[in-house]
């Protein structure tokens, strides 16, 4: 941050517009607690344990927002994708209708 | 022969009549337990509604088998399911060490939940 202000001033200086210093440090996005635990594996027929891992569009959430390891989100994409070909989840999901 | 465990889920037709059902899950049955295999557990989740519509249908009967059986017949039983129009999905998963371990563990709390 020190880093940046340092530049700021330089730019000033030179007679350019400052960049906006007041700009907010975007905050991390709030990570969810590993609903997980211990498990190691997913089974496809779990469809109320993958709902967790899918948003209102069907659509899988990222790592970051689950919050699982990297090993258990593989089995958890898994599980979802064979769990959409068994029609027990959707592909899309209408959430207007 | 070394015969492996296999978790079967498929979807029926729902058309079909209670006897039709039936004598389709037998058929299936009949086919493992012919060609070498056993049957451990069949478990008829019923009528219930899919996520998305297959082949203009909104239900579907779901039957899930666990079995053992030697490889080799896999390829034909999926051949079976392929051609018959009774069958809208199926998904035919051979267990791995994980997989192992996750089915004994949940069939033990299931069992205690069945008691309770």
């Amino acid at each position: 941050m020190a880093r940046r202000t340092e530049k700021n001033n330089t730019r000033t200086n030179s007679g350019l517009a400052p960049l906006n210093s007041n700009t907010p440090v975007t905050q991390p996005r709030q990570k969810r607690k590993n609903r997980l635990g211990e498990i190691e594996f997913v089974d496809y027929k779990n469809v109320e344990l993958l709902q967790r891992f899918i948003n209102d569009q069907g659509k899988l959430l990222p790592r970051r927002i689950t919050g699982v390891t990297a090993k258990q989100q593989r089995s958890v994409v898994e599980a979802v994708k064979r769990a959409r070909q068994m029609a027990l989840l959707p592909y899309v999901a209408d959430n207007l209708s | 022969m070394a015969l492996n465990m296999y978790d079967m889920l498929y979807i029926l037709n729902p058309v079909l009549t209670d006897e039709q059902q039936k004598s389709e899950i037998e058929r299936i049955n009949a086919f493992i337990t012919e060609n070498g295999g056993t049957i451990q557990k069949v478990d008829t989740w019923g009528l219930q509604k899919l996520a998305y519509p297959i082949q203009k249908k909104r239900n579907g009967y779901y039957v899930n088998v666990y079995f053992n059986a030697p490889g080799e017949i896999i390829v034909r039983l999926k051949r079976l399911m392929e051609i018959s129009d009774n069958h809208l999905r199926y998904l035919v998963l051979k267990f791995d060490a994980k997989m192992t371990r996750n089915y004994e563990k949940t069939a033990s709390t299931s069992q205690e939940e069945a008691q309770a």
